[in-house]
């Protein structure tokens, strides 16, 4: 942001699968503001504006809006983006549908697998005469007569609104993407044209095909959708920007967002993320995994000397996409989870029974009794306690399916088959948890776990305490952390691209070049969106593989390093991720990227004021103690009335707006100076 | 008795510490046939040597080293495993799998125990190990033509790495840095599974694993056999045949007869042909495997594997029959089971309507080697092309799709293909009209034109070309593979398995195969034909002549007498 706005607040909102979560952070006190509606699906811009209007702040009085949207993501999901079309070289148009011919992972025994049908049906697929190869050189010229009557045939004949033009080696060299995007600019001036070397400017046709098909596919709806938006919110009061959450860290502006609507799909699950990276930097932990339980689903993501993981290729539903993107991952199940008896044995999950008709408790028709309802059997929750809707659980109901469905079946009390729902949720996301640590040759005993969504501060604590975690994290206003998260998002443009070349100096000399011509673009992208170029942090990076593996390995590097020097950084990345180098083989660069950073105020963790005291204890009930596995008196605190750095001990429940930390009798916690709740180990006082 | 719940923790953490391993493997392979083709599997046996959770990453691998790890313990002997040893064996009679499929198996033993509590093993695929030609062995005719042999030979001996074998390695691989690497990625994988699984059976106790490992078993089978008890009793027998062994053009039958009884399936192979002089016999542990794919698939497909899902499965094949391979008889390049895999399915499809129709049946891979123009070194690339796989009762087949015994595996792409080997692509398509037709329609093959620029030395490597895959009820057949090597020139021809090589500007086109139709054509619906037609996966030619439908260029059709009739009788016989 330019200096010099006087004003006074910074709103998120963040969509869900069913609410629209929005803060407000007040910037010169801190002091924050949170509210929950119901999402919109008939017209989703009515529920952001809705959650934004319920925050009671003047929008007048807002600098900045900072939206995690999943429009694109449910457009591709729900098959409902615009009609698209794809033009690529003759004898090649079944790139798109063949894909790479893998059958998903979870498919691997089915031989009766149905693939499923591809966003572009085949008759809306061209291939036009021209052909450039690996080196660039063209050894066809393109045929541009041919190009625009074989495009004017799917946009005229077959109602095409948006195409998708990608050619072969187009990283290399681009010269027929673009010219193919001009002709078709001016031939077809009402087409949606996204071309593949700038989208994703990378090598394998068909990942590069995918992400400019889902690209085509998307813009015309995010682009109409967001113009709404911003219309609406121009009309409520708003003077300053509104910007985009994307789907690997940081923010962007509307207008960027109109035109890379994919820089979207993930950007409400990156909102968490980035505010877990937040809290790492600020509080000083080195290595933290972001643990976020909502109703549906539990996300996981490592987070590294404040930085999150990320990796360049993702998949959005089945449809693989070449965008940066937090390395989330969905490890396991939400609050929903189903449980049930195959035969004598205990599953919970995967099914899910979702916010509707949502667990027993809710008395909405689930006939199926979830964790949720084993949490109210336990004595987690609060029976009677109200949800969003005005509605309240209902303590018979949960009681009545964990005794009909799962405890007289196993011969067991309903406290125990209680007990067992959520020994068996914790062996599933504790085995997920070693996962994915271990891939990256590491331990899930030297990270700390920050625990938000609506189930993390109930499931956190006690999966540290079997994993031997030493502590974890429960941060202010859980429930809505994602939105949190992006009120501390900076402003952030990529720019990446294939260039397959030996890592020498010959090489890098030519390379710098490029560097700079992409520290060009994305500093112009920045200075659009209102960013100083004297505020651009840019980075450099390359991906780095040895000769003959196929995928790589991303490397900081700094302008005008040697080529010995990067070498050695690569060989110790791979060391680290692989446990091994290959000190004889050649490394080859694959892929150059720049980052451009531009900082905006950054959503400082507000310091609590000093306070002394003794906390205050809101009561005592009775809950399961997973410690001695018995029923025992919980002390009962609101998070509001803990005082600062108190140091106690479980059990207790600590109670948030919309979710419970539960602390068993072996650990401690207390308050810290910005308001988490941070639990540890009792033996480790 | 220990609960239900209890059971499926205890469950869960052996299948995440298979998971564990896998992933560990993966993190520190060396070889890209492990971390991205995944060609590996890897399995946690109990102190019986029963599987209790494996973590495959092909099909083709499903509980192949069950039978491994009993001949490799038998042959050390129980008495004289210690803790800390890992044992190599690539023997194939016994590996269930050619001789470059490496599996080192290792005890567990929990302290205070004086016997294994558990075993480890991990298969995967190394890229040399001194067999008679580079890259794949496509004429051996005995197994010592197939590299260096390792018969459970302890290679780390109470924590100790025996360098004096690690040189025996190094010094009979064309490869040895690669090798080398792998086996230490297996170690590591190793290293990650012992100490979860003692961390497991410190935390519970012996006493309540056991229980809960009986419980698991029990419940596997249960499952399985109240599925194998829902099919018809009965006995049915199928054939197919095979392109030839790589020596002789000669094709070569394969058979099974099925039989259920009650609550247990046996699948017999001795019907098939006797062991052939070239290398596509299988071991009889790779014939259980393919038959156990089968079987899974149709009884616990998304259940994580243990022993209990196969104990109502019998295999049968007689020593020195094809499924059946006894010393020496050569094994390298046995893909047999492409063609073999679906059998089963042939032999139930007459009383079973829930049976898909074949696959293109063939695994339809080709590698290129040579030396790069531009780097002066020697170059290695492969293709695994998709299939058309065979249609359902309620679907088409999928077109372009791995086979079934390695469906996880992935094509190549064109642009890396073109950077690493000195050619050009001029083609890669779907195959109009390769997939049989039927009321639902077989998967489409896929036909890829590629040129050499500088000369390159092409494996073609196929099973299927001379005979087509099978369809069902009243579907038609469909189109095989085919190779063939300078087409349009005097010299044009299809091969099926072997080695040829290309000089600058000559070509191959390369044909994979469809999967068979399910139901009679005529009973399509005219949409989906028109659907079809309109998006070129069939010709307007082929929709007369399969369907009867006469589909004009804008889309509006009509019905022929023969469709017209049959649907008259169809009416009438209501």
């Amino acid at each position: 942001m330019k200096p010099g706005s006087a004003s006074r607040y910074r709103i998120a909102v963040d969509i869900g699968g069913t609410f629209v979560d929005a803060v407000a952070q007040d910037v010169t006190t801190g002091e924050l503001v949170s509210v929950k509606v119901a999402t919109t699906p008939q017209q989703p811009t009515a529920g952001v504006l809705e959650a934004i209007v319920a925050l009671g702040i003047p929008l007048d009085q807002v600098e900045v809006v900072v939206h995690g949207t999943t429009l694109a993501l449910n457009a591709v999901l729900e098959r409902k983006g615009v009609r698209t079309g794809i033009v690529t070289n003759e004898g090649f148009r079944d790139i798109y549908e063949l894909g790479r011919g893998d059958v998903p992972f979870e498919h691997m025994y089915n031989l009766r697998y149905e693939q499923p049908r591809p966003l572009v049906r085949r008759r809306d697929t061209v291939g036009v005469r021209g052909r450039i190869d690996h080196e660039g050189s063209v050894i066809e010229d393109l045929d541009e007569a041919g190009l625009v009557e074989a495009a004017g045939r799917l946009i005229r004949d077959n109602d095409v609104r948006s195409i998708a033009v990608v050619f072969l080696h187009s990283y290399v060299d681009p010269v027929h993407e673009r010219r193919a995007a001009d002709l078709l600019k001016e031939h077809f001036p009402d087409t949606t044209v996204s071309i593949s070397s700038d989208i994703a400017r990378e090598h394998r046709e068909f990942e590069r095909t995918s992400t400019t098909v889902l690209d085509a596919y998307t813009r015309p709806i995010v682009d109409t959708y967001l113009e709404t938006l911003e219309e609406g919110l121009r009309g409520a009061g708003l003077e300053r920007p509104l910007l985009v959450m994307r789907s690997g860290g940081g923010a962007m502006s509307v207008g960027e967002a109109r035109s890379a609507p994919l820089m979207t799909v993930f950007s409400g699950p990156s909102g968490g993320v980035t505010g877990g990276a937040n809290v790492a930097r600020l509080s000083g932990r080195d290595r933290l995994i972001t643990f976020d339980a909502g109703g549906t689903s539990l996300d996981a993501c490592v987070i590294l000397e404040g930085e999150p993981t990320d990796v360049f290729e993702a998949r959005l539903d089945t449809h693989p996409v070449l965008i940066p993107v937090f390395d989330i991952r969905t490890i396991g199940a939400g609050g929903g989870s189903i449980a049930w008896m195959d035969r004598d044995l205990l599953k919970v999950g995967p099914q899910s029974a979702g916010a509707d008709p949502g667990p027993m408790a809710y008395g909405r028709g689930g006939r199926q009794p979830t964790v949720t309802d084993a949490a109210l059997c336990l004595g987690y929750l609060e029976p009677g306690e109200l949800f969003i809707d005005g509605r309240s659980f209902s303590l018979e109901l949960a009681t009545e399916g964990i005794r009909d469905q799962i405890a007289t079946p196993m011969g067991m009390d309903i406290r125990d088959a209680a007990a067992a729902i959520f020994d068996v949720t914790q062996a599933r996301n504790l085995g997920a948890l070693r996962e994915i640590t271990v891939e990256r040759g590491m331990d899930p005993r030297e990270f700390s776990l920050l625990a938000f969504g609506g189930a993390g501060p109930m499931l956190g604590p006690m999966l540290a305490r079997e994993m031997g975690i030493p502590e974890v994290i429960v941060p202010s206003e859980p429930g809505v952390f994602s939105a949190w998260g992006m009120l501390g998002a900076d402003l952030v443009h990529d720019v990446g691209r294939s260039v397959i070349e030996p890592l020498e100096a010959e090489t890098l000399e030519r390379l710098e070049a490029v560097f700079e011509e992409m520290e060009r673009a994305a500093t112009a992208s920045l200075s659009k969106q209102d960013i100083d170029p004297e505020h651009c942090d840019l980075q450099r990076r390359l991906d780095l593989r040895y000769d003959g593996q196929e995928y790589s390995l991303g490397v900081r590097v700094g302008s005008g390093e040697s080529a010995e020097s990067i070498r050695s950084r690569f060989d110790a990345a791979h060391l680290e991720r692989h446990g091994h180098n290959l000190d004889g083989a050649g490394v080859e660069i694959v892929a150059v990227r720049v980052r451009g950073v531009g900082t905006m105020l950054a959503a400082a963790l507000t310091e609590s004021p000093e306070r002394s005291g003794t906390s205050h204890r809101a009561g005592r009930r009775t809950a399961f103690d997973f410690a001695t596995r018995e029923v025992v008196e919980f002390d009962e605190y609101l998070r509001a009335d803990l005082v600062p750095d108190d140091h106690l001990s479980g059990p207790a429940l600590v109670r948030d707006p919309t979710s419970v930390s539960v602390i068993h009798s072996d650990q401690r916690f207390h308050l810290d100076r910005f308001g988490h709740i941070v639990i540890t180990r009792e033996e480790d006082r | 008795m220990i609960d239900g719940g209890t059971v499926e923790v205890i469950r869960h953490y052996f299948v995440s510490t298979g998971e564990q391993m896998r992933r560990t493997l993966i993190q520190t392979a060396f070889n890209a046939v492990i971390y991205e083709v995944h060609d590996f599997g890897i399995s946690i046996y109990d102190g019986d040597l029963q599987l209790i959770a494996e973590a495959p990453g092909i099909p083709e691998f499903l509980g192949a080293n069950d039978y491994a790890i009993r001949k490799g313990v038998e042959h050390i002997g129980v008495e004289n495993l210690e803790p800390g040893d890992v044992a190599l064996l690539n023997y194939p009679y016994w590996s269930s799998s050619h001789t470059y499929d490496a599996i080192l198996f290792a005890p567990v033993f929990v302290p205070g125990a004086s016997s294994p509590q558990a075993y480890l093993a991990v298969r995967a695929h190394w890229m040399d190990l001194g067999g008679k030609d580079p890259s794949y062995v496509l004429d051996s005719t005995d197994m010592h033509q197939e590299g260096l042999i390792l018969p459970a030979t302890r290679v780390v001996k109470k924590g100790r790495i025996d360098e004096e074998i690690m040189d025996i390695l190094r010094f009979n691989s064309r490869m040895p840095d690669l090798i080398i690497g792998d086996f230490n990625a297996q170690l590591a994988a190793m290293r990650v599974g012992e100490q979860r699984m003692v961390e497991i059976f410190e935390k519970f106790g012996l006493d309540v694993i056991d229980q809960a490992i009986e419980r698991i078993i029990a419940h596997g089978e249960s499952v399985a056999r109240d599925a194998i008890r829902a099919l018809p009793d009965g006995r049915w027998s199928a054939e197919d045949w095979m392109d030839g062994d790589g020596i002789t053009d000669d094709p070569i039958r394969l058979a099974v007869t099925v039989t259920i009884d009650g609550d247990r399936m046996i699948a017999d192979y001795s019907d098939s042909s006797p062991a052939v002089p070239g290398p596509v016999n299988l071991p009889f542990g790779q014939t259980q495997s393919m038959a156990r794919t089968i079987f899974k698939s149709m009884t616990t497909p998304q259940e994580p594997t243990n022993a209990g899902h196969f104990r109502p499965l019998e295999v049968i094949a007689p020593p020195g029959n094809i499924c059946h391979a006894v010393y020496p008889a050569p094994t390298f390049a046995a893909l047999t089971t492409a063609v073999g895999l679906e059998l089963i399915h042939k032999a139930l499809s007459q009383t079973l309507d829930s049976v898909p129709a074949c696959s293109a049946g063939d695994m339809t891979t080709f590698d290129l080697t040579g030396i790069h123009p531009r780097s002066g070194e020697l170059f290695s690339i492969s293709q695994n092309e998709g299939i058309g796989w065979g249609a359902t009762k309620e679907h088409d087949g999928g077109n372009g799709l791995q086979h079934p015994c390695t469906s996880g595996m992935h094509n190549t792409s064109i642009e890396v293909f073109e950077q690493k080997a000195p050619v050009i692509h001029e083609r890669l398509e779907i195959r109009a009209d390769s997939g049989g037709a039927g009321r639902r329609r077989g998967g489409l093959g896929t036909r890829r034109d590629i040129r050499a620029v500088t000369p390159v030395e092409i494996l073609a490597m196929h099973q299927k070309t001379r005979t087509r895959p099978w369809a069902l009820q009243g579907g038609k057949e469909a189109e095989s593979s085919a190779m063939i090597a300078w087409p349009g020139t005097p010299r044009e021809r299809a091969l099926s398995t072997e080695r040829f090589d290309l000089e600058p500007g000559e070509s191959f086109h390369h044909f994979a195969g469809g999967g068979g139709g399910y139901g009679d054509p005529l009973e399509r619906e005219p949409e989906r034909v028109v659907d079809d037609v309109l998006d070129g996966y069939i010709s307007v030619g082929a929709a007369a002549r399969d369907y009867g439908i006469t589909v004009a260029a804008d889309g509006s059709w009509t019905a022929d007498e023969r469709r017209t009739a049959y649907e008259q009788e169809g009416r009438d016989g209501q």
